[in-house]
């Protein structure tokens, strides 16, 4: 404790000597010199002012849809035409979420999503961190077409081959089963595999290479010197890639609704929820009901399916921000 | 140890060009796996896919079967299709509208997310929070709740909060009078705030951790020598972040144009569900060459432009 108060009473009197070396310095200025730095100290004590304002008012705006959301999803119908009710509603409920997890089945289509979801991420982590090794650190023939080819599933979007994929699917009697995801994840070609396997590119060029040649000479073969030498020395950017590879496979309702013919997951809930909503609430799918009316049990919906994504992000919050620093997809 | 150090070079030498050829053939082996893969579910699809754009696909119990009819299906899609072109308009325009704005105002967001302040990481943490939502279906709900334009019922009640807010803080400050179009650009710049701030999550990320990456020196310099904060923006933080704008541009480029929402997107996806994939595939093809040369061209004219650190 004395210690530290000690090199505390040094910082203080560090500062007190460099302000009064300022004052000194200020009596040698010449007056655009003192007015520069008048302007300078002027700036410096308005801008915080304004940057509090800034960021406020556009963090208002990013949680603004998520606020109304949550004072939605717990309050009655009746509030909805209420014109007194702004955001605390004046009959708090949980019925609402209730009734939307009925109708969205939320027990099956929650498990239906996690085990697609995690499944699949994870397989691809691992497939491209392997794609992604091969080429950061070995060099063979082809090696630059290859990578074209990486350069290619970056760019096509995958609009351009979902139809052929469906034939070959249809061809193999796969459709509508979990493989049409697992199988493209397995040979690390699923959901923006490409970009997955630039950034294990990226950040295994970053490694430093001592740390192979010394498990090489003691006579380790190269997989098993990425499995015990890389991998654990890798863990925090693997970490990153699974989470944004989790969250591409959470909300991806364009490539599963080709492969899909019912509602599996949840982002596809959320993509038809009105139709599932009318058919759930009115038993009449192709009834014609204003969103106004179904504005509780969609936003109740919505809650329900990011809801997953915003406790991940919570807690791991670090590791989707200072992987992306790490992982080399920056300088 | 002389004796090891004697012996250990030798062996070395002599294992070097097989090792070498080794470790190619490992090579091979990581990304064989990945490669089978590419075959089947990129490189095959994509040969059909274009060839189905010259064919009239239809399809059966065995698979799709197509007769050969040329260029009908581009011509089709360019000059008889009724929204085709003017889709392709919107896009290009709004793709060109959009990205400046995400850029600046994503650099802009990480200069003052990386200064010292209280409530610094929360601040940070609502900036990002968009990435993780944005890019699926619960976004263009949200942005249903916002539009102001009001065509269906959720949109009128959301008015409530919105734009009766702005219209009140407009009329507290007295510009609400003034002129109709002052009042309606401040409306719409507001709404496309929304969009902005949304969409620009992962370029504050990227830009943030260029800023980091800025050595320590090059801000000492600055400050010794006096630079004011603009100054020091333009000498320093520009130039070093430069390489990311680049990397930023074609990021945003390339996500606004591949984006399932646009309206270029949902035009194919409307042939692909009437049924002619043919004409679905010749759009899919026109469009992403029209992507790939908007892309070149950018990346040819910025590149000169950008400052690279020589290492």
């Amino acid at each position: 404790m004395s210690k530290l108060k000690n090199v505390v009473d040094e910082r203080l009197k560090l500062r007190k000597t460099e302000k009064e070396k300022m004052a000194e310095r200020r009596a040698l200025m010449t007056k655009e010199q003192l007015a520069y730095v008048k302007r300078k100290d002027a700036i410096e004590k308005i801008w915080p002012f304004f940057r509090f304002l800034i960021l406020f008012g556009l963090c208002f705006v990013i949680l603004y849809p998520l606020i109304f959301m949550i004072s939605c999803a717990f309050r009655e119908q009746v509030d909805m035409n209420d014109p007194t009710v702004m955001w605390i509603p004046r009959h708090l409920t949980l019925d609402v979420i209730k009734e939307t997890a009925q109708a969205i089945e939320l027990d099956k289509t929650l498990w239906n999503t996690v085990k697609l979801n995690i499944g699949c991420s994870l397989i691809q982590v691992v497939t491209t961190s392997i794609t992604g090794y091969g080429f950061a650190r070995f060099k063979f023939k082809g090696k630059n077409i290859f990578f074209g080819i990486v350069i290619l599933m970056i760019l096509v979007p995958p609009q351009v081959i979902l139809l052929p994929q469906y034939d070959q699917f249809m061809s193999l009697k796969l459709i509508n089963t979990a493989w049409t995801m697992y199988l493209p994840a397995m040979t690390a070609n699923g959901l923006r595999a490409g970009l997955m396997i630039f950034i294990f590119i990226q950040f295994f060029k970053g490694l430093p290479k001592e740390l192979e040649d010394a498990a090489y000479l003691d006579g380790c073969g190269p997989f098993k010197t990425f499995v015990t030498i890389m991998v654990p020395n890798a863990l925090s950017s693997f970490l990153t890639v699974f989470l944004f590879s989790v969250v591409w496979y959470w909300n991806d309702y364009y490539v599963c609704n080709s492969f899909f013919n019912t509602n599996k997951t949840l982002a596809l809930m959320i993509k038809n929820i009105s139709t599932v909503l009318k058919g759930a609430l009115f038993n009449d799918a192709s009834l014609q009901v204003s969103t106004r009316e179904l504005v509780v049990w969609t936003q109740a919906a919505c809650l329900i399916s990011i809801a997953p994504m915003l406790i991940m992000y919570v807690f791991l919050q670090k590791h989707f921000t200072e992987g992306i620093e790490r992982s080399g997809l920056v300088g | 140890m002389d004796n090891v150090k004697e012996t250990k070079p030798k062996k070395k030498q002599k294992k070097k060009m097989s090792y070498e050829k080794q470790k190619g053939l490992y090579g091979y082996g990581f990304i064989g796996l990945w490669f089978i893969g590419a075959v089947i579910f990129f490189i095959i699809p994509m040969v059909e896919s274009f060839l189905y754009s010259f064919q009239n696909v239809n399809p059966q119990a065995g698979g799709m079967k197509g007769d050969w009819v040329g260029i009908n299906n581009y011509a089709e899609a360019f000059s008889k299709d009724p929204h085709y072109r003017e889709y392709l308009i919107q896009v290009l325009k709004d793709t060109a509208m959009t990205t400046p704005l995400i850029l600046i105002f994503s650099l802009f967001i990480a200069v003052i997310l990386n200064q010292k302040f209280k409530g610094r990481a929360f601040a940070r943490a609502v900036f990002f929070l968009p990435v993780i939502i944005a890019s699926g279906p619960v976004y263009a709900i949200i942005t249903g709740d916002m539009d102001t334009s009001g065509t269906n019922g959720a949109e009128q009640f959301s008015t409530v909060f919105e734009t009766d807010m702005v219209t009140e803080l407009l009329e507290f400050t007295g510009i609400y009078g003034l002129s109709d179009t002052l009042t309606q650009t401040i409306k719409t710049t507001i709404d496309s705030i929304f969009g902005l701030v949304w969409k620009s999550g992962i370029q504050i990320l990227i830009f943030l951790a260029a800023l980091q990456n800025i050595p320590h020196s090059a801000k000492e310099a600055a400050v010794m020598e006096g630079a004011t904060s603009w100054e020091y923006f333009w000498k320093i933080t520009f130039p070093y972040v430069s390489p990311m704008i680049i990397a930023n541009l074609i990021f945003t480029v390339i996500d606004s144009f591949t984006d399932s929402g646009n309206a270029v997107m949902g035009r194919i996806i409307d042939m692909q569900n009437e049924w002619k994939y043919g004409v679905a595939a010749a759009m899919v093809w026109s469009y992403f060459a029209i992507v790939m040369i908007v892309v070149g061209i950018i990346f040819a004219v910025v590149n000169k432009h950008v400052y690279y650190e020589v290492e």
